[in-house]
């Protein structure tokens, strides 16, 4: 009996006096009495030596700041989302080594895009990872109380809110996961929530997080009240809901702490990547880059170094991958006198030309499409070093809401709501950063335009097509009614049991 | 060695001469008078028992004879049980037996005789396995028995097999349960259990494995190692042998002249400059003579046994050492072994036994079976390159950046495991009442693994993806660990401390009675506890000084500060906890039935499904036995038959519950952040894969010579453990996730099985007999997980497609591709053929599966079956004769009907290619078979049946010549027998298959068919002696 009570210091005392002669009678004694009696069922219970468990974590203030730093990861994965947001818009080509060179985005560049897409299905795989490592949190947020846990929960639910906004903005109606963790079973049980009761969990993260956030950061990359604010009037303005969103970007406007940078080229380079204009950035580091083998554990900006001219060897760029390339109508778009052009888009045999010596300097043309143009505001630049390989991935961080964006997206919420002097005095106060005449705001077509060209490259204007049901005048081979969202991957259908409907269309 | 030195010993064994007060003394004697000498005598009452002489005379000193019954066995004769009273001089005659059908098996916690077996097994003895001078006895056991498959998976020395007991049942391990003497032994330990010290080897084959449960439902293997004899005199044996290796075969590729001829063609076709102005250029450089090497091999193995009236003995020490045919001593294996099996009777109802096993093995590899290994390189190396070039350098293949020169890579390795093992089980029998005996069994099996590699800094050749250097005077690379701060990486040595314990304690009552004469009853209740740990410890470091494996340890390190250098560590713990019990009953040994009921929990699984019920039921029936039976030609015959259910635990520890090993990693205030987030996922109703498995079997004997064992199985695994893509929603895909192992999937594998064996009678002037195993088997994936179409398997050429699947109605990793039909001749035949993109004249005819007119080269709707790596069947051949002394063996393995991917050919320019590219397309009626060669893109190198080959193969593994010394030669040297021999291993392989060796495996069961240049078996000539005293 004393073996079944305790079974675990006797092994281990066995383990040390390692006799086997002498023991074995002993042990043998002992466990011949307990032959009869049952429940030796302790004995089974062997737990993880050395190791975290998710059921017996969270037991100090530490414990939920790593959780949270774990939620922030996926907030690296991005940069997928921004090269969709471009290449499936009128703005960029897919590019690269060759058409079967990543051809999901090739599929969506032309509008071709179905259900079977591993670019797509990245998207849904990632961002439900950061929604599922959010709601590992929140599904323990009562463990203990410590001072500190009121922000830490803002941000994770401000995480949880970014993550699913970005789902229903590619895929419309998706299931609904909220403090709980799924087992196979349920995750096949789910059924898809519509768009509208996703965009309410994205509401109501927001507002319960915001009262709760600081107002600076403690830390560069850590979720503002700012930054809440500024997703939850987005959130708004994708819904339509302009006159929800305008006390919210003006509250942001109001509170005097955020200024444009007086420099629109010198937005886009590592030295200022934090600036008077930054609302929120997904933060990257140089010194950790990995590997083409994991993207979605990249550690630095795989953005830079896909977008880089291929093979280039010269002043001021680094080698790339010549993905996401600009087109010649979007050179186009921009007056010349606009500066935003060249900060936005690089004409690389311009570029060339104006070089001291022009013919030193080489790149190649990817198989994949060549418009002549890189996007030139997320781009492998020299000094700015991705280790261990440099071509894959740059220390830049992304801006997802810079201030100007928030003066846009306020001056479509005057705008929507009847008032165009106030929407025009935003638009203008946008483009005299850049000192470039001001226009007059009359229709949803001029804050489009100026966004375009405050914004191209930065991954909103599909979005922005679309949600102002403005795509099929723009984008070649839009499909009205149907690729205003993109398909669920057919074999996310599969895995989650089959009983969803896929998206019209596809 | 019972068989040699049966005819030829004729020395007198001295007599016992113990003067203890009851002597017993008789002769033994068979049917034809003849005396049979080293028949086991044993006193049923007090366990004394002792052996015949050469005369056939035994001599029982018992302290109480009063009521003795005294048991005599020999094997091919049937045992026989004697009541004894007084002294007086007993004449016993034993009755001949081929069916040998009282001779005891081993059933899992008790043994049974052959007669009253109800389970499908099958024995081989410990001599057919050391007969194949081989070291691993997983090599030895292949062909010797019906539905136990043995595929080499390197033939490097100390390289492992995979052992597949009645076809591959699971998505993950299919090894079987290993017991040495009880004791867990796992495949990839067996190097250190060294062929010599077996006795035999039963494998359990059907439902009758259950009684291990949660573990038997790949089959049980059940090793016995030797054993003294009750009152035999103390022997000596001393084994040797030495002999030499070569590989049995080398590629046809093409030579220096072929090479350039057809390089020029290719590049010419392509439209791109010729690379040889010359294309004179003789032969070249043979690559394979320079990289294959006869490499030696030698066995010693010292025996000593006995027995006293109560201790029996054995021992053994041994010696292994073989370098490999490739490499030389960089490949290498060698292996010390002890020995100790001790009984003692300890009183009248007490009796100890104990096994100790001890073994030291090293073991050196080199890269192989994958691309960049050393055959890989070898076949790619171009014959116009020299080894090395005049100033000394070896030549850098500079052409293609992913072939090495593989002389180069060879002498760069440096790496070493050495492994010491320590396995014993400590056992006391108690006899309770009459009949029932209670076993205490304690195990201990422990092994400890140093691992040392050294990594220096090498050049291979600019570009060379193998380059550790940055330049050809090997300076070394610079590693950044902070922005702008740069360290030396330098020469890198990695060390490894592993070791792991498993202690177990079985407790069992075994029960056997006989009432009313004819009905026989057997009962078995028992429990078991099973613990396993295991940890690690390892470290790598760098700037080893000077380049030099001289300094090649971590304490010489000279890294800066350190920062480079990191250390690993891993530790578990794992524990089984087991209840079973088994009733047998027998009518006058003529109607048999048995059933058995395990029930076992296993730490692997969580609560809610730790414990699992495992039962079987089997039964047999003598018909020969009946008085209605009468047949003048089969004399023997029996029907068995078993259902039963047994498990799959082998999966990785903890997989039920989330680890928080995942990566969660985030930059704030631009430095890394290190957080956590869970691994793979939960699944708290994990639980064991289950095998339903039910077997007819017929055992029959004919003219009494002929036996012959047939048996037909179906084998339903289902709830395999998969770790497949599951739904996103589970929230997996982040960094360093991974989905959670479940149980889905359902595997059928569904076979025959033969066994056939004659003898000639033991006492015939010339001896033969032979052994014949053929099994077939057909293995169907019934079901995958829900929502998913396949699991993928191992890829084709470097980042190529995915060519081996694990699918709905198809064999377990079998082949998908486009299938072929000849060339296209011209480019009206493509004009009217279904539309195959960019198809020019000379090109694969790829067939449109789905007959949509067109070759779908982005989706799989044109691909097919293209083939298996499971053959349709295997034979085994043994065949042994001996007369006058002489005696000559042959052993031989047939596997037909499995196919092969050559993937071992690199699909670049400039890389060397086999020689049947001599017969390639050149225009049209020139081939139907060889596309045309060009540097233009094609579709030619796509995953295709064009590289798939039939990998069937006749193998005459084994032909030994002995002779034994007369016996009356060395009586005068106090030497009880000699026999010298001389033994081919691996002597001639029949095969249409191009590659180094048809017959390759891997671990992984995806990988099974791809032949990536493949460590072949060696070909070894040996000669050896065998002494005796």
């Amino acid at each position: 009996m004393v073996f079944i009570l305790k079974p675990v210091p006797l092994w281990v005392e066995f383990n040390l006096n390692f006799n086997p002669m002498k023991t074995v009678f002993r042990i043998a004694a002992l466990l011949c009495l307990t032959l009869s009696f049952s429940s030796c069922d302790d004995f089974l219970e062997v737990n993880p030596p050395y190791a975290q468990d998710a059921e017996n974590y969270f037991r100090t203030p530490e414990d939920y700041q790593r959780a949270l730093v774990g939620a922030y990861d996926l907030l690296q994965s991005s940069f997928l989302s921004v090269w969709i947001g471009e290449i499936a818009s009128d703005n960029t080509i897919a590019g690269g080594e060759s058409f079967n060179d990543t051809q999901g985005l090739h599929q969506i560049d032309g509008m071709q895009h179905g259900a079977v897409n591993t670019e797509l299905r990245n998207v849904f795989r990632w961002n439900y990872a950061g929604i599922g490592r959010v709601n590992f949190i929140m599904e323990n947020k009562d463990n203990i109380d410590f001072p500190g846990k009121a922000q830490l929960l803002a941000e994770a639910r401000f995480l949880r809110a970014f993550y699913y906004f970005e789902l229903t903005k590619f895929f419309g109606d998706v299931p609904l996961i909220v403090d709980e963790r799924l087992g196979i079973e349920e995750a096949a049980q789910r059924p898809r929530a519509a768009q509208s009761d996703v965009y309410a969990q994205i509401v109501a993260d927001l507002q319960a997080s915001i009262p709760d956030l600081s107002t600076i950061a403690s830390q560069k990359g850590r979720v503002t009240k700012a930054a809440a604010q500024a997703l939850l009037g987005k959130a708004y303005l994708y819904q339509n809901k302009y006159s929800d969103a305008l006390p919210v970007f003006e509250e942001i406007i109001q509170s005097g702490q955020f200024a444009l940078h007086p420099n629109y080229s010198e937005l886009w380079t590592l030295v200022n990547e934090q600036n008077s204009e930054t609302i929120f950035s997904v933060e990257y580091s140089g010194l950790e880059g990995g590997s083409y083998g994991c993207l979605v554990c990249l550690e630095g900006n795989a953005g830079p170094g896909f977008h880089g001219i291929r093979q280039y060897t010269g002043p001021v760029y680094g080698d790339g991958n010549s993905y996401n390339l600009p087109t010649a109508e979007l050179y186009s778009a921009f007056a010349p006198i606009d500066p935003r052009r060249n900060a936005t888009v690089l004409d690389i045999e311009a570029f060339i030309a104006a070089q001291p010596n022009p013919a030193a300097i080489t790149y190649a043309i990817g198989g994949g499409g060549h418009t002549g143009y890189y996007n030139n505001k997320y781009i492998k630049r020299q000094g700015e070093i991705g280790l261990p390989d440099n071509d894959l991935t740059s220390p830049l961080n992304y801006k997802v809401i810079r201030y100007a964006d928030v003066l846009l997206m306020a001056a479509e919420a005057h705008l929507m709501t009847g008032n165009k002097p106030q929407a025009q005095q935003y638009v203008n106060q946008v483009r005299s950063r850049v000192q470039i005449p001001g226009i007059s705001v009359n229709s949803i077509d001029d804050i489009l335009k100026e966004r375009r060209l405050e914004l191209s490259c930065e991954g909103h204007r599909f979005f922005d097509l679309v949600r102002t049901g403005k795509a099929a005048d723009f984008i070649p081979g839009f499909v009205p009614s149907k690729h205003e969202l993109f398909p669920i991957p057919q074999v996310e259908i599969d895995l989650a049991g089959g009983s969803w409907m896929q998206n019209p269309g596809y | 060695m019972f068989r040699f030195l049966l005819g030829f010993s004729l020395l007198a064994l001295p007599l016992m001469t113990n003067l203890s007060a009851q002597v017993i003394k008789g002769l033994v004697s068979d049917s034809k008078g003849q005396p049979i000498p080293f028949v086991n005598v044993v006193s049923k009452g007090s366990g004394s028992g002792t052996q015949t002489d050469l005369n056939g005379i035994f001599q029982l000193n018992l302290s109480d004879s009063s009521a003795a019954t005294l048991e005599f066995s020999a094997i091919g004769f049937k045992r026989q049980s004697l009541p004894i009273s007084g002294s007086e001089f007993l004449k016993v005659t034993l009755q001949e037996d081929v069916q040998r059908l009282s001779e005891y098996q081993m059933v899992g916690y008790g043994t049974s005789s052959r007669k009253e077996m109800t389970a499908a097994s099958s024995q081989v003895e410990g001599e057919d396995l050391t007969k194949l001078n081989v070291s691993r006895m997983d090599q030895a056991l292949q062909g010797q028995m019906a539905g136990v498959t043995v595929t080499t998976n390197s033939g490097s020395p100390g390289g492992s097999s995979s052992i597949r007991i009645r076809g591959l049942s699971t998505f993950g391990d299919n090894d079987p349960l290993i017991l040495v003497d009880g004791v867990v032994y796992d495949s990839e330990g067996l190097n250190a259990l060294n062929p010599s010290d077996i006795e035999s080897v039963q494998v359990l084959k059907d439902a009758s494995a259950g009684i291990y449960g949660v573990r038997a439902a790949n089959g049980v293997i059940l090793v016995t190692t030797k054993q003294g004899k009750k009152g035999a005199p103390m022997r000596i044996s001393y084994d040797g042998y030495a002999g030499i290796q070569q590989t049995a075969r080398q590629l046809n590729l093409l030579n220096a002249q072929e090479y350039a001829v057809i390089k020029n063609e290719m590049f010419a076709m392509g439209g791109q400059p010729l690379p040889f102005n010359n294309t004179n250029v003789g032969v070249g450089t043979p690559w394979q003579d320079s990289v294959f090497s006869t490499a030696p091999i030698q066995s010693h193995q010292l025996g000593i046994q006995g027995g006293s009236e109560k201790s029996t003995y054995s021992m053994g020490l041994g010696y292994f050492s073989q370098d490999g045919i490739v490499g030389g001593n960089k490949s290498h294996f060698s292996r010390y072994n002890g020995r100790l099996n001790f009984s003692h009777v300890l009183s009248k109802r007490v009796r100890f036994n104990s096994v100790l096993l001890f073994s030291s093995e090293f073991r050196r590899t080199l890269p192989e079976n994958g691309i960049g290994s050393v055959l890989y390189n070898t076949i790619n190396a171009f014959p116009t390159a020299p080894v090395r070039l005049p100033d000394g350098r070896f030549s850098y293949l500079e052409e293609v950046n992913d072939i090495i020169n593989p002389i180069a890579q060879i002498q760069n390795q440096y790496n070493g495991v050495q492994t010491m093992k320590w396995v014993g089980k400590e056992e006391v029998e108690i006899d309770i009442l009459k009949g029932l005996t209670f076993t205490n069994r304690f195990n201990f099996n422990y092994a400890s693994l140093q691992n040392k590699v050294f990594s220096p800094l090498v050049w291979y050749g600019p570009g060379k993806f193998a380059n550790t250097a940055i330049n050809e005077q090997l300076e070394s690379p610079m590693v950044a660990i902070a922005d702008s701060f740069m360290v030396e990486r330098g020469a890198a040595v990695y060390e490894e401390n592993t070791s792991f314990l498993d202690l177990s304690y079985e407790g069992f009552l075994n029960y056997e009675t006989t009432i009313a004469e004819h009905h026989k009853l057997k009962g078995l209740l028992g429990f078991s506890l099973f613990e396993r740990k295991g940890e690690s410890l390892s470290g790598i470091a760098y700037g080893i000084p000077n380049n030099s494996l001289e300094f090649a340890d971590i304490s010489a390190n000279t890294a800066a500060g350190g920062f480079l250098n990191n250390t690993f560590s891993w530790e578990f713990t794992e524990r089984l906890l087991s209840y079973f019990g088994r009733v047998e009953y027998a009518y006058k040994e003529k109607y048999m039935v048995s059933a058995l009921l395990r029930r076992d929990g296993s730490s692997k699984f969580g609560p809610n499904n730790r414990y699992g019920w495992f039962p079987t039921i089997a039964g047999a029936w003598v018909i020969s036995d009946e008085a209605f039976y009468s047949s003048s030609f089969i004399d023997y015959l029996k029907l068995r038959s078993s259902v039963g259910l047994s498990g799959n635990d082998q999966i990785p520890n903890f997989a039920y519950r989330a680890l928080l090993n995942g990566e969660g990693v985030y930059v704030f205030d631009d430095v890394i952040t290190s957080g956590v987030a869970i691994g793979t996922a939960a699944n708290p109703d994990l639980k064991w894969e289950s095998t339903l498995q039910m077997n007819v079997g017929v055992d029959l004997s004919l003219f009494n010579t002929l036996q012959l064992a047939l048996d037909v199985y179906e084998k339903r695994t289902s709830n395999l453990l998969f770790q497949p893509d599951v739904s996103a929603l589970i929230g997996s895909y982040g960094p360093g996730g991974f989905p959670p192992v479940i149980n889905a999937g359902d595997v059928l594998n569904r076979g025959f099985e033969l066994e056939l064996a004659y003898q000639t009678p033991v006492r015939s002037p010339f001896q033969f007999s032979g052994k014949y195993t053929f099994g077939m088997v057909h293995n169907e994936v019934l079901s995958v997980p829900v929502g998913i179409d396949y699991l993928p398997g191992a890829a084709f050429g470097v980042g190529g497609d995915v060519a081996t699947r694990f699918q709905v109605g198809q064999p377990i990793g079998y082949f998908f591709g486009f299938e072929t039909n000849g060339v296209f001749q011209t480019q009206d035949q493509i004009d009217n053929a279904p539309q195959q993109d960019g198809a020019q004249p000379g090109d694969l005819i790829f067939v449109d599966q789905n007959g949509d007119g067109v070759i779908n080269f982005n989706d799989d709707s044109d691909k097919a079956f293209l083939g298996s790596p499971i053959p349709d069947f295997t034979m085994g051949l043994m065949l042994n004769a001996g007369f006058k002394g002489f005696d000559l063996s042959l052993n031989l393995y047939a596997a037909v009907g499995q196919e092969a991917i050559r993937n071992y050919e690199r699909q670049q320019p400039f890389a060397n290619q086999l020689d049947y590219v001599i017969d390639r397309w050149v225009g049209p009626g020139s081939t139907n078979e060889h596309p045309r060669l060009t540097t233009e893109p094609t579709r030619n190198a796509i995953f295709s049946s064009y590289f798939v080959e039939d990998a069937s193969f006749l193998r005459v593994r084994n032909i030994q010549l002995g002779y034994s010394f007369p016996a009356k030669w060395l009586s005068k040297l106090k030497i009880q027998g000699i026999r010298i021999y001389g033994s081919v291993n691996n002597a001639f392989t029949f095969t249409a298959y191009k590659g180094f060796d048809p017959e390759f495996s891997s671990a992984s069961i995806l990988s099974a068919g791809v032949d990536n240049g493949f460590y072949p078996q060696a070909r070894s000539f040996m000669g050896g002696v065998q002494l005796k005293f």
